[in-house]
């Protein structure tokens, strides 16, 4: 009960990251988001080797049966791979690229998908309702800055979470970057085209902003994409952390069995409907980090995407409009 | 009980590497354990699907020019039966037409004949008219005159008569 007093509080120490208990590892404290990745990660690994085992064509014994996918986990696996491989990144990215960075973007996907749903799970307050019901607690006088749960919490409501998966999109494309344009177009690409640098020498005034503006875009685009992650997520818990406080709130302020139990009743209610879109929003925000970074890199192959697909009219169309998007 | 606000936004940094390092992780894991297995798998169902369409197209076509062909072979077959009846309808016209032919002149033939053999009578019974005639009345002339009419007599009296009988405007 304390606990649901205290984010009837401040609902954003529910959310925020804490070490938890008295765990240590090289002098350093062990954090519940850090045990969230890794665990989720695990978790993630398991379940797509077992969907995985289930899409591989099976034996010829079993005849044309052999090429669907064995198991229902195994086809909504596919269904979203092909999905976003088909209807996503080849659009975007054309299917040389998208054949390349394929298995980057899938995991991605799926480990925020998965970080993201951990997070909706409220498995550290299971882990205060076995402490409380069991007398059980694997620490000592924890205080309120850390934690005594051992797994959960949403991770992707940390900023070092999602930094750190956007640092890694800024790396690959950048490299992609590289390998596309060489150092020379990654410059020319930086100074606002090939058109622009070699042409009119009156043009070249605008170079330097546009240069000061591409390399800030360099850096803004992995930040917006670690920001928009996290601020969706810690803004999706502290909706429902507060819709589910309202009834601490109430019984805290001891306005009666009538009116702790309506008001319990209906934030419970409204919690219930904020859980559901906080489903769609963990699969939404997870599809557009993703979807993004497929942007984002596609960006760097711009020129040469261009130029493949010079006349092509509606497919040209198609690569223009999320590249139209993302500048935006 | 207001406990101090915690701060969203503190960054820890071995959280931070910790992440990069389980993303880099899981990124090669699944990159090298799950997406091959799982695109292989999709790839092969495509081929597979893709095989069918092909092998159920060709069969449509090879069904089409086979049905082609054999509207094509009834029609040959529809035109020579429709030649051979009006062949045969020509041929029976024509045996018709000869069998009539060769009845009518049969017939004509027949008639022909029939017609001489009645000539050929009714000249034989004239003339054994006119004799037996001509004897009569030579016997009843012989009465009258009361003398025998010697043949010579009677074969002039005969001839006589006759060439008496076919003068016209007699």
């Amino acid at each position: 009960m304390s606990l649901f007093l205290a984010n009837s509080s401040d609902p954003v120490s529910h959310i925020v990251d804490k070490p938890i208990g008295n765990w240590r590892l090289f002098d350093v404290d062990i954090m519940l988001s850090m045990v969230t990745v890794l665990g989720s990660a695990i978790v993630l690994v398991l379940l797509l080797i077992y969907a995985a085992k289930g899409s591989k064509t099976g034996q010829a014994s079993l005849g044309n049966r052999r090429y669907l996918p064995a198991g229902k986990f195994s086809a909504l696996v596919e269904v979203i791979v092909v999905y976003l491989r088909d209807e996503m990144l080849i659009p975007v990215m054309g299917a040389r690229l998208a054949a390349r960075y394929l298995s980057y973007l899938l995991s991605l996907f799926f480990f925020i998908l998965i970080l993201n749903i951990v997070g909706l799970i409220p498995f550290v307050d299971v882990h205060y309702a076995i402490y409380h019901f069991t007398g059980l607690m694997p620490f000592d006088n924890v205080p309120e800055s850390k934690t005594a749960a051992l797994f959960g919490g949403a991770a992707t409501a940390s900023i070092s979470v999602t930094a750190a998966l956007a640092v890694i999109s800024f790396f690959v494309v950048q490299v992609q970057g590289f390998r596309e344009l060489g150092i020379g177009g990654w410059l020319e690409h930086l100074c606002g085209g090939r058109e622009l640098v070699r042409g009119s020498i009156f043009l070249w005034l605008v170079i330097p902003i546009i240069f000061l503006v591409e390399l800030g875009g360099i850096f803004v685009k992995p930040a917006a994409l670690a920001i928009r992650l996290f601020a969706n997520m810690v803004a999706g818990h502290t909706l429902l952390l507060t819709l589910l406080g309202f009834g601490a709130v109430a019984l805290n302020a001891d306005l009666g069995f009538f009116a702790v139990s309506g008001i319990t009743l209906v934030s419970g209610v409204g919690a219930i409907l904020i859980t559901f879109l906080e489903v769609f929003v963990a699969v939404l925000q997870a599809f557009i980090f993703m979807f993004l970074t497929a942007v984002f890199i596609s960006l760097m192959a711009h020129e040469e995407h261009e130029e493949g697909h010079e006349g092509e009219g509606a497919h040209g169309e198609n690569h223009g409009h999320p590249t139209a998007a993302a500048h935006s | 009980m207001l406990i101090a606000a915690a701060d969203p936004l503190a960054f820890n940094f071995y959280t931070f590497i910790t992440t990069i390092v389980v993303c880099l992780v899981v990124v090669v894991v699944l990159g090298l354990v799950v997406w091959p297995k799982i695109l292989k798998g999709l790839d092969e169902r495509d081929a597979k699907i893709l095989h069918e369409i092909e092998s159920a197209e060709a069969a449509r076509a090879s069904a089409m020019a086979k049905q082609k062909e054999f509207e094509h072979k009834l029609a040959a077959a529809l035109e020579e039966s429709d030649r051979m009846l009006r062949e045969a309808r020509a041929a029976a016209i024509r045996l018709g037409d000869e069998i009539r032919a060769k009845n009518e002149s049969e017939l004509a033939d027949r008639a022909r004949r029939a017609g001489e053999e009645i000539e050929n009578a009714r000249r034989t019974a004239v003339a054994e008219l006119e004799a037996h005639a001509s004897s009569l009345a030579i016997a009843i002339a012989g009465h009258i005159l009361e003398r025998e009419i010697a043949p010579a007599d009677q074969k002039r009296l005969v001839e006589q008569s006759l060439a008496a009988m076919n003068t016209p405007n007699r």
